[in-house]
């Protein structure tokens, strides 16, 4: 009787379940929300990170804070210069700089009267410290165009560099300058700076809180305390569910979660993700393969490039919460809007037929015996990248080319992306990463640029130019011309070695009352950039 | 009508393989569903359409449990197949070859033993390079000792028969003796100590995969779906881990019946034991 009852119910149950579930399609997700947990004091601050954003190696510049993959203003030191919102320089401890007529000079003038919160001072020998220091340890960050800083006197520093390097006042914006007396190799563990924030406290893997620098050379930070918790997207949402967040991170998958007293913000970013499509036929060098004899030929890069409807694809994986990405640098002051393109399936297929690329069996094209087919590689584990590659799959599948996803892991994955295409994030505040992504590199590899096969000598050349310019202005200009010129370059009417898909909107649940200050647009890396201006948030 | 046992642990048995044939077909024709992605289905609660529901890339999440559970049942078959070959191999060798060979490989059994099961798993897996090499490999690797030692001990038992030492006493060869008197002997023994070993290769394989140390994102084995089931759970999808999950454990609960069905059948007296 009693197996019987239960049988019922459990039947019961299921049935229910099925039934609900028919009804609603995506269903009705209102979770049942809380706001029990403690309103933060008025001038503190509760931001939850990705557990990838806390920094393994310590609070140190030479070992990434700030100026690692994702760069941001490092809170705890000062920097020389800073990023204005609309990407421009502006200055911080710096006053003045100058580069001379060759380019291989920078002086810079130093603010007076700053100091370290240990109360020593803040001068110019720090300042050369700092960089000599990074150039010597730093394995994350790029400094060999840097021969060495010198002080010259108490406020003036100047950097001596191995080539003309005109965005160096971008590396200036995220190098932290730390006290040459106070640093040892544990440096990272107990930061001393001259910034706006004191670290108080790390427990490694949970949090870290950061209290304001009360003789702050700058208006004084109104959050007076910032805590950060390090957690995954889910346990972040769980975090503010309970109310224990202010800002919690969040991904699109969770953006149509309805919380009583938090919003949503979402903040424009450089973000993007894009897959490379090595431009050269398949050759052999030290067991690896440089090239693929699909997309080696450019009409196809053409066709993927327009035949790929982002806004589609920011609809299906971000949720809307995207924007269509034509290069790695949307929006930044060196970005060319000659890359921008509307999607066009039937010109796509013209293309491709034009080029020989005929239909021939199970409806995928083919070519002199090549499929049009290619595996798309995404780094495993990151659901974003798989959605990406999966709907590049299926829009790609609709051009008659077959595309096979595979997860891998970042030990194989740039060896791979020699010779297939492999969904990459980007995006950073400096025009370098253009350099590094579409730049030939003569000694690496096979002579081609560093991620994927690519070279071509207008394109370097104007990079080049770009960097010995006397001005950033100036160079501005010539990065453009690296991307298009009218009559080369990297976008759909050049070379097209990229396709870039979307840049991603950085999503934080807010709680109600708090005050974010205005962004920049976001760099690659869903961490630090939100607290970049922390100093100057508020509560109702 | 009433069963006696015999029937009724055949008809256990028989509804055990049944199943797990029905299974592993199913994922079998399944594949192209379980891996088909359609973005305007995503997120869909289980329906008459969909009846565990869609995941987030709007894959049919009854194709990919099925899927993944015959992907699940091949490697759990093949490795414990290798498994329970090596274990008959080492453990016929050692009651057999002379005290070195026996201490060797006695040691071998107490130091992958001694070694706790998931860690050594892991470690092989990932110095294979992970994939289904390294799953297959890797619980081929560590699921051989228990039955290594019961064959052993059997097998030292055999030795001391009248008919082992009559054929020793006639000069039959020791691979002569092993083959004809020994393995079908130990035969019974083999098989349900083999198909007792699937539920926990298959396990340990689900359990690797989940934890990232296994088969690649793309592939829809359990272990996969459940750990992409987790992130969803606290956006209230949960039958992106119930079905997977309650599936997987029925499959190994039937194993488990068919293995013990198999071990009544072959030794009517262990029912007794």
């Amino acid at each position: 009787m009693w197996k019987k009852f239960t049988g019922m119910v459990c039947a019961a149950v299921l049935a229910a379940g099925l039934l609900a579930g028919c009804s609603g399609g995506t269903g009705d997700k209102n979770q049942d929300t809380q706001t029990t947990g403690e309103m933060a004091a008025k001038d503190e601050v509760v931001v939850t990170m990705p557990i990838s954003s806390e920094p393994e190696a310590g609070f140190d510049p030479a070992f990434g804070w700030g100026a690692g993959e994702h760069v941001h203003e490092p809170l705890i030191q000062s920097t020389l210069t800073v990023t204005t919102k609309d990407l421009q320089i502006g200055k911080d401890l710096a006053t003045d700089y100058s580069v001379s007529e060759d380019g291989m000079i920078w002086t810079v003038s130093i603010r007076d009267g700053v100091k370290f919160t240990d109360g020593e001072a803040l001068t110019a020998s720090d300042v050369a410290f700092t960089y000599n220091n990074c150039k010597e340890k730093s394995t994350v960050n790029d400094f060999t165009m840097l021969d060495e800083a010198v002080a010259l006197n108490e406020n003036t520093v100047e950097f001596r560099m191995t080539k003309p390097f005109s965005i160096w006042p971008y590396t200036m914006a995220i190098v932290g300058i730390v006290p040459e007396h106070a640093y040892d190799e544990n440096y990272g563990q107990n930061p001393i700076g001259s910034g706006r924030y004191i670290m108080k406290q790390w427990d490694k893997g949970q949090q870290v809180i950061f209290e304001a620098n009360p003789d702050y050379y700058g208006d004084a930070p109104k959050m007076r305390k910032v805590t950060v918790l390090f957690m995954e997207e889910d346990a972040a949402l769980a975090a503010a569910l309970a109310g224990q967040a202010d800002v919690a991170h969040t991904a699109a998958s969770y953006a149509d979660q309805t919380m009583d007293g938090y919003g949503l913000l979402a903040v424009q970013t450089v973000d993007n993700r894009g897959f490379n499509l090595p431009c050269i036929m398949p050759e052999e060098k030290d067991g690896i393969t440089y090239g693929n004899a699909f997309t080696a030929d450019v009409n196809v890069r053409r066709a993927i490039n327009i035949g790929i409807d982002r806004q589609e694809m920011i609809d299906h994986v971000l949720n809307g919460y995207g924007t269509a990405a034509y290069s790695v640098c949307d929006k930044m002051p060196w970005y060319n809007e000659a890359g921008e393109v509307a999607y066009d399936q039937e010109e796509a297929k013209r293309i491709l037929d034009d080029a020989g690329w005929l239909e021939g069996s199970g409806g995928i094209r083919e070519k002199d015996g090549v499929k049009a087919e290619f595996t798309l590689m995404f780094s495993s584990g990151d659901s974003v990248r798989q959605a990406l590659a999966e709907d590049t799959a299926n829009q790609l599948k609709e051009l008659g080319i077959r595309v096979t996803t595979e997860g891998v892991g970042w030990d194989v994955a740039y060896d791979r992306a020699q010779s297939d295409p492999l969904v990459w994030g980007w995006g950073a505040h400096t025009p370098m990463e253009v350099y590094n992504i579409y730049h030939s590199l003569a000694n690496s590899g096979i002579g081609q640029a560093e991620y994927s096969p690519y070279a071509n000598e207008t394109v370097d050349q104007y990079m080049d130019e770009a960097l010995e310019t006397a001005t950033l202005e100036e160079s501005y200009e010539l990065w453009q011309k690296a991307q298009w010129d009218g009559t080369t370059g990297i976008t759909q009417e050049g070379d097209i070695p990229w396709i870039w898909l979307c840049n991603i909107d950085h999503l934080y649940f807010v709680r109600n009352g708090l005050q974010v200050a205005e962004q920049k647009i976001h760099p690659h890396g869903h961490g630090w950039s939100i607290v970049n201006n922390v100093d100057q948030w508020s509560w109702e | 009508m009433r069963l006696n046992r015999r029937q009724r642990v055949l008809i256990g048995l028989g509804v055990s393989l049944l199943f797990l044939a029905a299974v592993c077909a199913a994922g079998i024709l399944s594949g192209e569903a379980a891996m088909a992605t359609d973005f305007s289905r995503k997120n869909t609660a289980p329906c008459v359409k969909y009846l565990f529901g869609t995941d987030w890339l709007g894959r049919d999440m009854l194709a990919r449990t099925l899927k993944g559970l015959s992907l699940s049942i091949l490697i759990g078959l093949l490795a414990a197949a290798v498994s329970a070959v090596l274990a008959l191999v080492l453990g016929i060798v050692s009651a057999t070859m002379g005290k070195a060979v026996d201490a060797a490989v006695t040691f071998c059994i107490d130091l992958v033993m001694g070694v706790p099961h998931i860690l050594l798993l892991l470690l092989i897996s990932v110095a294979l390079g992970k994939g289904l090499r390294g799953v297959i490999v890797g619980v081929a690797l560590t699921h051989w000792p228990s039955l290594a030692r019961l064959i052993r001990a059997e097998v030292i038992q055999l030795k001391e028969s009248p008919y082992i030492q009559i054929a020793e006493k006639l000069g039959k060869s020791k691979w002569y003796i092993a083959r004809k008197h020994l393995l079908p002997h130990l035969l019974p023994q083999f098989v349900v100590g083999l198909v007792l070993l699937f539920p926990h290769a298959i396990l340990h394989e689900s359990s690797i995969t989940f934890l990232g140390f296994g088969l690649s994102t793309e592939q829809p084995a359990i272990g996969i779906v459940l750990s992409e089931a987790m992130k969803y759970l606290v956006t209230g999808e949960w039958w992106l881990a119930l079905f997977p999950g309650l599936l997987l454990v029925i499959v190994v609960i039937l194993f488990y019946v068919a293995g013990e069905s198999l071990q009544k059948l072959m030794n009517p007296g262990s029912v007794h034991e």
